[in-house]
């Protein structure tokens, strides 16, 4: 319900269930592709307006009390609760209300039909144990003591939390989805990335989820590790500010014009550029969509590289260098910009060099503001920059292309469509496929969506990061998704033969301290 | 003596107030907020405003100000607005972890420090002399988080003879038996502790060796070899005892430092004290907790400094009998 970061995520996942989980495939239109998880099948009305949930009779608490079709009406409220404030509960739009029909029948009542509403109900809803939090006071759910010792009805329990250190979840060996065949998964925390790649190289972690290009190297050298590259749903772009940033009623100088985006995005040789920062690690993007998900679409035609093309279309929009001193100007506008990028991203510090350099060759000068990653976030919240490097980690959604790129997402006050691209016939677009129930034809629509916001360029999708994660060689990982590397960690093993001494501590229950 | 004690008290919670009143206006003069590590493309406005009202950060600065420092009188330090907890849970938990890699630094860095003093001195002239000043010279110029990730580079990875961080080994520390338990936490110990000791004993032994320099050459050291008294006494009883004031003022002025020090030290080595508090604290603009560390760090280094001035008394009869 709180589990904003990915961390969090990771363990709520094993704790808590879902009524279906997606495929690998995360599809989230209409039911092809999940899987019965709380919910060991559904039924949909004739008129798609509800879908009933029956609850695998086998489900339980952790505490030993059966899961319940009140359990499911009792989270959707508690999600869409002002009091509560959880950031799910603006997704759940498309649900009018959540009942019980018996105690093993919930049933998810919808305002309208949406390809997606399937996905809304038995995704987006972790389910929270009634019996627990029926009494507790909405408004302090996150200090509520069940937030540090929570009662799940996943495959794992959960343990202990010592704050700031580590938190152990061990298998419950009951769950009617399957004993884990891990016994026990230990979270450490470092304060930072290096000090989590050191953990991992002197063997006192034995996964973790993101390497960097030198840590692979490293990871290759060490004989008792091995790398594990699986998808992601990330995209990382230069956006440009197409309004000024001290007054956001007037459109930008330079990057207002479609024809001058175009351009600079001709510049960039993003082949190259994402081989110069990542390596093997990373592709270019495709737009602004990862491969991974559903709506991705490889044939997209993206804006060529051409540095004479771009000089060409700059000179006759009137960005000449007339003083020759490299810089074009227009008027008495140079041809000069800033660059905001958050100084906790190497990757990123380094795209910035690499952009000003080939900038410059079309006679653009660009002035980098390398700082720290909260007054970034604070000028990005004030639409104060230029331009800036940013990425998306994006919901297997693909609807949420509407709030990172649509004019929702541009004028709400803390909205995510930093840039301020505002295209109608892009919303329509999206807004289409978001109702299609044909999966084809949602996907043909997204793809002009796509196109027309390559074509539009209120930013350059520079890469799509391949993740990569470094593993103990005894680890034996299950299949990996992009929305969630740790989807399927109750089925990853370690084979009795090579097990070391933390693997034997087995089910037991630690000391007291 | 103890009206002294009573109004350095008093002056301590007077830099208190002080120190909360000017961090509490830096640190929301800063750019950014809380949220800034919350956004996501889901958290709406609405969700965001209730939360802001939830803890009180849509009124007027002012209001806020006067609102914390009147909690702050009655000995609350608000909620963590990022780990959803107390602050002063928080401090609880973090502050003896500090306490013992500080108290376990202070001890040997005086320890080591004043004996290599006391060593140079004695062997003055000689190569064991000139050995002892380059290396803490060396040591006193190092930046400590570099001599921090060099001793983690080479003793825990290099050589993995030591753990590469934490306070426990977080997998087999609750599984251990009560004697396992705590060489395990001596274990975990042993490299931040060789890293601050090594950067503050450097300082520490420099400036024993200059104040024994002086105490040396005074008539009374003079007298007390004259009496036939062997080198180890002169320099124990007569000397070092003089010559050790100074150093107890060093004492009180590296609170400040060690807190300091601590910070990076407590980063590089994932040790969860309030130095590695502070920086989560500062970067994600958890302002109750900024404010809780700020405030902790202030009253250790005004209790340090009540320290000294009582070590003062001790090694000095003159200001036991001022007082």
């Amino acid at each position: 319900m709180y589990a904003d970061d990915a961390m969090t995520r990771s363990v709520v996942d094993q704790l808590f269930g879902r009524l279906a989980d997606m495929g690998a495939e995360l599809n989230t239109v209409g039911d092809r592709g999940f899987m019965p998880r709380l919910a060991d099948r559904w039924e949909w009305a004739t008129d798609s307006l509800s879908i009933a949930f029956h609850i695998d009779p086998g489900a339980r608490w952790h505490d030993g009390r059966p899961v319940t079709a009140r359990d499911v009406a009792f989270t959707y409220s508690l999600y869409t609760d002002p009091k509560v404030g959880s950031s799910v509960g603006p997704l759940l739009r498309s649900i009018d209300s959540v009942t019980a029909r018996d105690s093993a029948t919930a049933v998810v009542w919808y305002k309208q039909r949406s390809p997606e509403q399937f996905f809304d109900a038995a995704f987006q809803l972790i389910i929270m144990p009634e019996h627990l939090f029926s009494s507790a006071d909405r408004a302090s759910l996150r200090t509520h003591e069940l937030a540090t010792q929570p009662v799940g009805n996943g495959r794992f329990r959960f343990v202990r939390w010592d704050k700031g250190s580590t938190i152990e979840i061990v298998a419950d060996t009951a769950n009617y989805r399957g004993r884990p065949k891990l016994d026990r998964v230990i979270w450490t925390i470092a304060p930072d990335f290096t000090a989590g790649v050191t953990r991992l190289l002197a063997g006192e972690a034995d996964f973790y989820e993101f390497l960097r290009a030198d840590n692979i190297i490293e990871v290759g050298k060490n004989p008792s590790l091995k790398t594990i590259p699986y998808p992601s749903l990330q995209y990382g772009f230069l956006t440009f500010n197409l309004k000024e940033a001290k007054n956001r009623k007037r459109p930008h100088a330079i990057f207002a014009d479609r024809e001058v985006r175009r351009a600079l995005a001709m510049a960039v040789d993003r082949q190259k550029l994402v081989e110069s920062v990542f390596g093997k690690l990373a592709l270019p993007a495709i737009g602004p969509v990862s491969r991974a998900l559903s709506t991705a679409d490889t044939t997209l035609q993206q804006i060529p590289y051409d540095v004479e093309g771009s000089k060409r279309i700059l000179d006759s929009l009137g960005w000449k260098d007339t003083n020759g001193d490299g810089i074009r100007e227009k008027g008495r506008r140079v041809l000069e910009f800033g660059m905001l990028v958050p100084s906790s991203s190497r990757s990123r510090a380094q795209f910035a060099v690499l952009l000003q350099e080939a900038f410059r060759q079309v006679g653009a000068k660009v002035n980098v503001d390398l700082l720290e990653f909260t007054t970034v976030g604070a000028r990005l919240k004030a639409r104060d920059f230029e331009t800036t490097l940013g990425v998306w980690q994006t919901d297997p959604s693909p609807g949420g292309v509407r709030q990172t790129w649509g004019i929702e997402g541009s004028r709400a006050s803390d909205g995510s469509n930093l840039g301020s691209y505002e295209s109608r016939a892009f919303d329509a677009l999206v807004d289409t496929a978001l109702t299609q129930m044909d999966v084809v034809k949602e996907r043909a629509y997204f793809r002009r969506a796509y196109q027309m916001i390559i074509d539009d360029a209120p930013a350059i999708f520079l890469y799509e990061p391949r993740q990569t994660a470094g593993a103990h060689k005894r680890i034996m990982p299950a299949n990996m998704r992009a929305d969630s590397w740790w989807a399927n960690l109750a089925d990853w093993s370690i084979p009795a033969d090579q097990r070391i001494d933390r693997d034997r501590i087995g089910l037991r229950a630690p000391a007291a301290p | 003596m103890g009206r002294v004690l009573i109004r350095r008290l008093l002056q301590a919670v007077v830099i208190i107030y002080l120190v909360a009143t000017v961090v509490f206006i830096l640190i929301h003069l800063a750019p950014g907020d809380p949220f800034v590590y919350l956004d996501n493309p889901n958290v709406t406005v609405e969700v965001r405003a209730q939360r802001s009202a939830a803890l009180g950060l849509d009124r007027p600065l002012p209001e806020q100000y006067v609102r914390y420092i009147g909690r702050l009188a009655t000995g609350n330090l608000g909620e963590s607005i990022f780990l959803n907890r107390p602050v002063a849970t928080v401090m609880r938990e973090a502050l003896p972890n500090t306490i013992l890699l500080m108290g376990t630094a202070i001890i040997l860095s005086f320890g080591i420090g004043v004996a290599i003093g006391m060593v140079q001195i004695a062997r003055r002239g000689s190569h064991v002399e000139r050995a002892l000043t380059t290396g803490s010279l060396f040591f006193y110029s190092m930046p400590d988080f570099w001599l921090a990730l060099i001793v983690l580079l080479v003793f825990a990875y290099w050589i993995p003879i030591f753990p590469v961080g934490g306070v426990v080994d977080p997998v087999m520390h609750a599984y251990l038996t009560p004697v396992g338990r705590i060489l395990d936490r001596l274990w975990h110990l042993v490299l931040p502790t060789v890293t601050l000791t090594a950067l503050t004993a450097a300082g520490i032994a420099r400036y024993q060796r200059s104040a024994l320099l002086d105490v040396v050459r005074e008539d009374f050291v003079r007298t007390a070899r004259a009496k036939g008294a062997t080198e180890r006494t002169v320099m124990t009883r007569h000397a070092l005892r003089n010559a050790v004031l100074p150093v107890i003022t060093l004492l009180g002025l590296s609170f400040p430092a060690l807190l300091g020090g601590a910070v990076f030290v407590e980063k590089v080595y994932s040790w969860p004290g309030m130095g590695l508090v502070a920086v989560n604290a500062l970067a994600t603009r958890d302002y109750p907790l900024v404010l809780g560390c700020a405030i902790t760090g202030a009253t250790m280094v005004s209790l340090g400094n009540v320290l000294a001035d009582l070590l003062y008394a001790v090694a000095d009869p003159r200001l036991r009998n001022d007082s």
